[in-house]
């Protein structure tokens, strides 16, 4: 064979590649969409809990808009990257963002190269909360903030357990109130810190909610959202005992600035069945994680909202983004 | 492999006090005061490897000479690495520029025509096969994107 | 027990059969293509775990865990490409027993090993997992930083011919972990302010480059001589070659009971995962040989040590999970999703509420590992072949598969230039001979030496007296210290030799093993 028509075939060889590529563009008309499978960007790595939720989210999605919903993960920062990403995409709501919203909320104000603002994504809608609280063994000998902070002082050098930046915050800031010498003991994912807890090795911890899974070994002291949780009512939020320190976090619909507002009522009318879905409730409730629907302008304000009050927690307790 | 003991151990103690007082220092911030600082780790690795990277190169040039000063990697060696990093250079090129597709293609035939596969047949049909196989996995049976 | 007996009586049913056997065998060729392993089966996996019918679904999780554990011996013998970090041991002495024309005894016993490690690991699985999870709450980070510590010591013995290259490269594999941000102060390190490294360098396209790419890349550097030898080497001339004799068997029995168990131990523990159980059995067996010089060279207890230890992490590594809720490994965290579907929720209550259930799960990772033994012993006859397939053909695919799966785990491009970058490295340590295996420990165990460091000065109170409480990190210590100086005292004799050894010229053929 000659060297001419090898070359032939290798050029046809790249115009089919050119060809399948350059697929002709899918109608941006938003009262089309939509027109073809939707791909779902989950900011953690494969299996976590957020994105557990994820994928149940995307399959309501899937099942409410008539076209595939495919979960790509794409871990990095805490999902920084992933809205990284987002932002490059086309506003057509073919590509959008699950995730927790202290990524456009917290992260700017811990990480010195981030600078999201509200302003800088579009939102459908929020789904679940985080059960974001203090908690502790069951046999310890407090059962609130208040007993904490008494025994602490009789227990000078006790142990806390560290998961994120924000999880220090609050131990600096009740220690520094309350004159608590305090060990922060660092450590690394929820599987870390739930054998730290049940391997009595530190006094408390922060958790994202993933202790209510061990109603017979641990008790929750303390709620760090605004509202009480559903998984302990009778437990006192943390501004109930006089901390203005209550931050909530969501996962939301993170979708790219300039996507038309009829893209963004279908996706947040598509999330509002997950409420009513069967599957997506099992899954959610044996992760011990509850359904707060928001629609989108609920979760813009929302959004907004805990913007300015967690700016206002974290630059007052002092902390320099790294 | 004396010479290349040799070189090789000044070159990574080189490396290693580059890392040590340029690199760390600017890459990591020092801590506040009460932690372990995180440049401690990295620090005592420099260290570590500048005081071993010198005394290989020393304990070799200690050896009696033996004779061989050519480098341990042959000339095909050379060749088949710059070979395969033009391979990978035009894949990356054509996955930014073009379309992954075309980077997959361009990958496996590539390889084989620098590899010395000459049957036209074997260049069209391997690439096709395996991307095939690849695209028929995940977008059919598993419903996922790739890209 | 009769709740084990009546799960067989679920289990055994074509359906189920079927889909643990469709896990396995997916599981199998994943792990045995390199590049590809148990990071591609669980991107595979989580979409079927919601269409698939829960008991299924989780047989098939189970199923891809055990094949491709065994699975990344296949190619770590025949190509010297491990299929995932945790076969590099594997490949040690496998590829040099393949490249003498005993392909097939070193897969026989890469399998038979793995389906005993497994096997054995099972069973302390399902008659030890609550006595076992609650000892294993004891040691905290104060002991498993002392274990580690011990661990480490092990480097000596995995080094290649000189200690100092192997400390070097282990000093680099350490280096390079400490990428990303800092868990304590939360200070991004050697980042270069790109956030795609905030969370660390990561392990999978790492491996994939310095394992497989590098790998392919020499070999395609000295194809002619690979091939050339392939051909005349006639697989399988004598049946000696071709199966694992008595002999060999019980040299080997005692190594796999050691690897089993330290792969369990290491499953058992909190953030090891089952690179560092195959490289601390290697080592254990290496040290406990008589002849620990000749290992490398193709000795078959390198392989059973390191393989039996593979695969016992993975049935050791559902203890914390089934009997504490808390997942070990990531395959793990996935399964967590399947039992909830299933109507279990892991944790010490499931065996109280859900007895049943949970025995049909232990029938099924029972039958899991006989069925890896089938399909391992038919599937290798068929990967034997691959030896004989001309280089030219093979490395092309390989490149192929690599980039699949080190851009599989994040999506990004990212992963390839890294993969790109540590192939770099890979091919000069090769051609310098520094042991990529001493990088990938201080890699896999620096970070977790580090943290569970800063920990335990939290948890010390900083005070070195607060120790006495901690009897178990004292006697790993201690064991450490004495261990150092044996290494010392014997060694300065072992340097000489070896390096009068590295002065020398080698034959052409073992440096072609490398």
């Amino acid at each position: 064979m000659t060297l001419a028509t090898r070359r032939g075939l290798i050029a046809a060889a790249m115009a089919l590649a050119l060809g399948v590529s350059g697929f002709a563009p899918r109608a941006a008309h938003a009262e089309d969409y939509p027109a073809g499978p939707l791909t779902m960007y989950v900011g953690y790595k494969a299996g976590g809990q957020t994105d557990l939720v994820g994928r149940a989210v995307a399959k309501v999605l899937s099942d409410q808009l008539g076209v595939p919903v495919n979960v790509v993960n794409k871990p990095g920062g805490g999902g920084v990257l992933a809205a990284h990403e987002l932002q490059k995409a086309a506003p057509d709501g073919n590509t959008f963002l699950f995730h927790a919203n202290s990524v456009i909320n917290t992260e700017p104000f811990m990480m010195k190269r981030i600078d999201f603002k509200p302003d800088d994504f579009e939102y459908a809608g929020m789904i679940t909360a985080y059960q974001t609280s203090l908690a502790t063994q069951k046999d310890a000998p407090y059962d609130d903030l208040a007993g904490f902070v008494a025994w602490a002082k009789e227990n000078p050098g006790f142990s806390f357990g560290s998961l994120s930046p924000t999880s220090r915050m609050y131990m600096e800031i009740i220690a520094e109130k309350e004159g608590l010498d305090v060990n922060i003991v660092p450590l690394k994912g929820g599987g870390d810190m739930l054998n730290a807890l049940l391997g009595n090795q530190v006094a408390l911890v922060l958790s994202g909610g993933i202790h209510y899974k061990y109603p017979d070994q641990l008790k929750t002291i303390s709620a760090l959202t605004t509202f009480r949780q559903p998984s302990a009512p009778d437990v006192k939020t943390i501004e109930e005992d006089g901390y203005p320190l209550g931050m909530d976090s969501r996962t939301t619909l993170i979708l790219p600035k300039g996507t038309p507002r009829e893209v963004l009522e279908k996706l947040s009318t598509a999330l509002k069945a997950c409420e009513t879905d069967a599957d997506f409730k099992t899954i959610v409730d044996a992760a011990d994680i509850p359904i707060f629907y928001f629609d989108l302008d609920q979760a813009k304000a929302e959004m907004e909202k805990s913007y300015a009050k967690n700016k206002e927690i974290i630059e007052g307790a002092g902390i320099e983004p790294k | 492999m004396r010479q290349a003991d040799i070189w090789s151990g000044a070159g990574l103690a080189l490396v290693a006090l580059l890392v040590l007082f340029v690199v760390i220092p600017t890459q990591i911030e020092s801590a506040p005061d009460g932690y372990v600082s995180p440049r401690l780790v990295p620090q005592m690795m420099m260290v570590l490897v500048a005081c071993l990277g010198a005394l290989q190169a020393y304990n070799a040039w200690r050896r009696t000479p033996d004779g061989d000063g050519s480098l341990p990697v042959t000339r095909e060696e050379l060749l088949a690495l710059a070979k395969i990093s033009g391979v990978f250079a035009l894949a990356l090129a054509l996955y930014l520029w073009l379309s992954p597709l075309a980077a997959g293609i361009a990958l496996i035939a590539g390889a084989l025509i620098v590899l010395g596969e000459r049957r036209i047949w074997m260049i069209v049909a391997m690439p096709a096969g395996l991307l095939l196989a690849v695209w028929y996995l995940f977008y059919h049976v598993l419903g996922t994107a790739l890209v | 027990m009769e709740y084990l007996i009546s799960g067989f009586g679920h289990v055994l049913n074509p359906v189920t059969l079927f889909w643990i056997a469709v896990g396995v065998t997916l599981g199998y060729v994943l792990g045995a293509l390199p590049g590809l392993g148990k990071a591609t089966g669980v991107a595979v996996a989580i979409p079927l775990t919601f269409y698939l019918d829960p008991v299924s679904a989780i047989a098939m999780l189970i199923g891809i865990a055990k094949g491709s554990a065994a699975g990344s011996a296949v190619s770590a013998i025949l190509l010297n490409t491990p299929g995932e970090p945790s076969s590099a041991p594997t490949a040690l002495d496998g590829y040099p027993l393949a490249r003498q024309g005993k392909a097939q005894k070193a897969l026989k016993m890469g399998l038979f090993a793995s389906v005993i490690g497994d096997f054995v690991s099972t069973l302390i699985l399902i008659g030890l997992a609550a006595p076992l999870a609650s000892y294993a709450l004891l040691i905290g980070p104060v002991e498993l930083c002392a274990i580690l510590l011990f661990s480490l010591t092990f480097i000596g013995g995995l080094s290649g011919n000189s200690l100092t290259k192997g400390l070097i490269a282990g000093a680099f594999g350490v280096l390079f972990a400490t990428v990303g941000i800092e868990t304590e102060t939360f200070i991004p390190r050697l980042t270069f302010g790109l956030l795609e490294l905030d969370e660390g360098i990561s392990l999978v396209p790492m491996a994939i480059g310095m394992l497989a790419v590098a790998e392919m890349i020499v070999q395609a550097g000295n194809m002619r001589a690979l091939d050339q030898q392939s051909t005349e080497m006639r697989d399988g001339k004598s049946r000696e070659d071709r199966v694992v004799t008595g002999a060999e068997w019980r040299r080997c029995l005692p190594v796999i009971a050691r690897g089993s168990l330290i792969g369990s131990a290491v499953g058992i523990l909190p953030g090891l995962g089952a690179s560092v159980g195959s490289f601390l059995s290697y080592g254990a067996t290496q040290r406990a040989s008589r002849t620990p010089e000749k290992y490398g060279t193709g000795m078959i207890e390198g392989v059973a040590a390191a393989e039996s230890a593979d695969n016992a992490v993975v049935p050791a590594s559902l203890i914390p999970l089934f009997a504490l809720g808390i997942p070990g490994s990531v395959i793990a965290a996935i399964l967590i999703s399947a039992l909830v579907l299933h109507g279990l929720t892991p944790g010490p209550l499931m065996f109280q509420q859900q007895p049943q259930k949970v025995g049909d799960l232990y029938a099924a990772l029972l039958c899991a590992s006989v069925i890896l033994l089938a399909i391992g012993y038919a599937g290798q006859r068929l990967f034997a072949l691959v030896i004989r397939v001309p280089l030219r053909l093979i490395i092309p695919g390989v490149l192929f598969l690599c980039c699949i799966g080190a851009y599989m785990e994040t999506s990004s491009v990212f992963s390839i230039y890294l993969m790109l970058v540590f192939t770099l490295i890979g091919y000069f340590m090769r051609k310098f001979e520094y042991s990529f295996v001493t990088f990938l420990i201080g890699f896999v165990i620096g970070p977790n030496l580090e943290l569970t460091f800063r920990q335990s000065i939290q948890l010390l109170d900083g005070k070195a007296a607060n120790l006495v409480h901690h009897p178990i990190s004292i006697v790993f210590i201690l064991l450490t210290v004495v261990t150092v100086g044996l290494i010392a005292r014997g060694n300065s004799r072992a340097t000489q030799r070896a390096e009068a050894r590295a002065g020398m010229e080698k034959p052409k053929e073992e440096q072609l093993h490398i």
